[in-house]
């Protein structure tokens, strides 16, 4: 009864919190997500692969960029994301925040493994050659490691999925730390790669036609991540929850 | 001080008890590097370019080697327990066993990498660099190795679980350390890797102790 007294934002939170209200209420949003992902996603690679004008020295290959940074970026996003509910999970011991991190392991390493395939094949008429242990493919394969880590920690203690949820989030917490040292440990070591072509604050070294679809996609990459992390916690949570009423209920529910 | 004291004593008699866990990972870098000459031919010019690198490999995976055992036996045991039970504080608990297993495992290593570097050919004027990027880098594999033991003492066969979760986070300490040395074999100052190896070790004293304490408590639920 407290609860209803409470402002409307408050008791989102709390009922985000709670498996029942999250599965009941990330329902509504799925479709959305995926309408959305997919319409950006349309919008960001018809604008970016036909419309956006040729690099004046790279000429068409520069246009796998549309792929590659948003990848890159998402392997990043997703990984911090990962290190604050990984904190919360073992702070709060939130079962929410373990069913995120968990949920979006497997989402951050495939973007990560795209990242590294798009670098690679985009390397190779740029460089020259497939592969280079330059600093940011470097680290970015060592983020391909730890996401690995994570989830091999996680299956590792199959017997109680808790457990094996706060381990996985402790890994990931240390992880966090560790991914800025490694980031500059391997900078300082050697680089090949370019910098920075966007950046937040400060000039721009690209024109507006062809950061335009950059960052559709990287719209398009977030709320396909959003999409598919909630699918992904709504599956964790039937499966872990499954000797509850709640999931009874869906279950049957649905065969009925 | 007692506490942290009598639990490092009581790790170095038990550890100088198993002397092949003292030897084996030497006798371990020995075989391995006798590899190097066998597939890379004898050139003295070759090893001694490739020197750095591998005795800082070897020493990372002589040191993985026995990293699981920082809290397996006191797992197995029920020690473990009694280190979270008892008022002393975990996080010094954790710095102590990590302590004693430098002692037995790290320095070791230390003293026994100018041999390592003879045999590879490394100008005997870096011996005294690479000892020194040793003595500060190796306590770094086994403070983070704490965490990997802490997360899994509990499991059967988790020594190739420790190496994929302990292995990433350990590159920057390679890279410094191996940089070390390659710069002073070839007659610059080793000071800024050395420097930044140093601030590793000073953030791994202070921080890790917490995280793999929080790992004991988490694996003991």
């Amino acid at each position: 009864m407290h609860i209803q007294r409470t402002n409307f934002l408050v008791r989102f939170y709390h009922q985000l919190g709670s498996p029942p209200s999250f599965y009941r209420i990330s329902g509504y949003f799925l479709k959305w997500l995926l309408f959305i992902a997919i319409g950006l996603t349309i919008w960001g690679l018809y604008d970016g692969l036909v419309l956006a004008p040729a690099d004046y020295q790279q000429g068409d290959s520069f246009r796998i960029i549309y792929v590659h940074v948003p990848a890159a970026w998402m392997s990043m996003f997703i990984y911090a994301i990962m290190g604050v509910c990984g904190a919360i999970a073992i702070i709060w011991r939130m079962k929410m925040a373990e069913a995120v991190m968990l949920a979006s392991a497997p989402i951050g390493a495939w973007f990560t493994v795209i990242a590294l395939v798009t670098g690679s094949l985009w390397g190779k008429p740029m460089w020259g050659t497939w592969w280079e242990w330059d600093a940011r493919m470097t680290s970015e394969l060592i983020l391909l490691f730890l996401y690995i880590g994570i989830m091999a920690t996680y299956s590792a203690f199959s017997e109680d999925n808790r457990k094996a949820a706060r381990m996985a989030a402790l890994i990931a917490v240390v992880g966090v730390f560790n991914v800025v040292i490694i980031h500059f440990s391997v900078k300082w070591w050697s680089s090949i790669h370019q910098g920075s072509t966007v950046s937040l604050m400060g000039e721009q070294h690209i024109t507006w036609d062809m950061l335009r679809p950059l960052l559709v996609m990287a719209f398009a990459t977030k709320f396909y991540y959003g999409y598919s992390m909630l699918k992904r916690a709504r599956v964790y949570l039937l499966e872990t929850e499954s000797n509850k009423r709640w999931v009874q209920d869906i279950v049957l529910g649905e065969k009925a | 001080m007692k506490p942290f004291l009598a639990l490092v004593k009581r790790d170095l008699t038990l550890g100088l008890r198993r002397k092949s866990q003292i030897y084996q990972p030497l006798v371990f870098q020995l075989l391995v590097v006798t590899m190097f000459p066998l597939g890379l031919g004898s050139g003295a010019k070759t090893l001694a370019l490739i020197a750095p690198a591998v005795i800082w490999i070897l020493a990372l995976l002589a040191s993985l080697l026995t990293l699981d055992q920082i809290f397996k036996n006191d797992y197995d045991d029920g020690s473990v327990e009694s280190y979270v039970l008892t008022s002393y504080p975990l996080p010094l608990s954790v710095m102590a066993k990590v302590m004693a297993h430098w002692l037995l495992s790290g320095l070791p290593l230390v003293l026994f990498s100018p041999i390592i570097g003879m045999l590879l050919h490394l100008p005997s004027s870096s011996y005294g660099i690479l000892m020194l990027s040793l003595l500060i880098g190796t306590p770094i594999f086994s403070f983070m190795g704490s965490i990997g033991s802490a997360l899994t003492m509990s499991l059967k066969h988790g020594g190739l679980l420790l190496t994929i979760l302990v292995m990433p986070l350990l590159t920057p300490v390679l890279i410094f350390g191996a940089s070390a040395v390659v710069e002073s074999a070839l007659g610059n100052s080793a000071a800024q890797a050395l420097l930044l190896l140093s601030g590793l070790l000073i953030l791994s004293i202070t921080l890790i102790p917490f995280a793999a304490a929080a790992a004991i408590k988490i694996n003991l639920e």
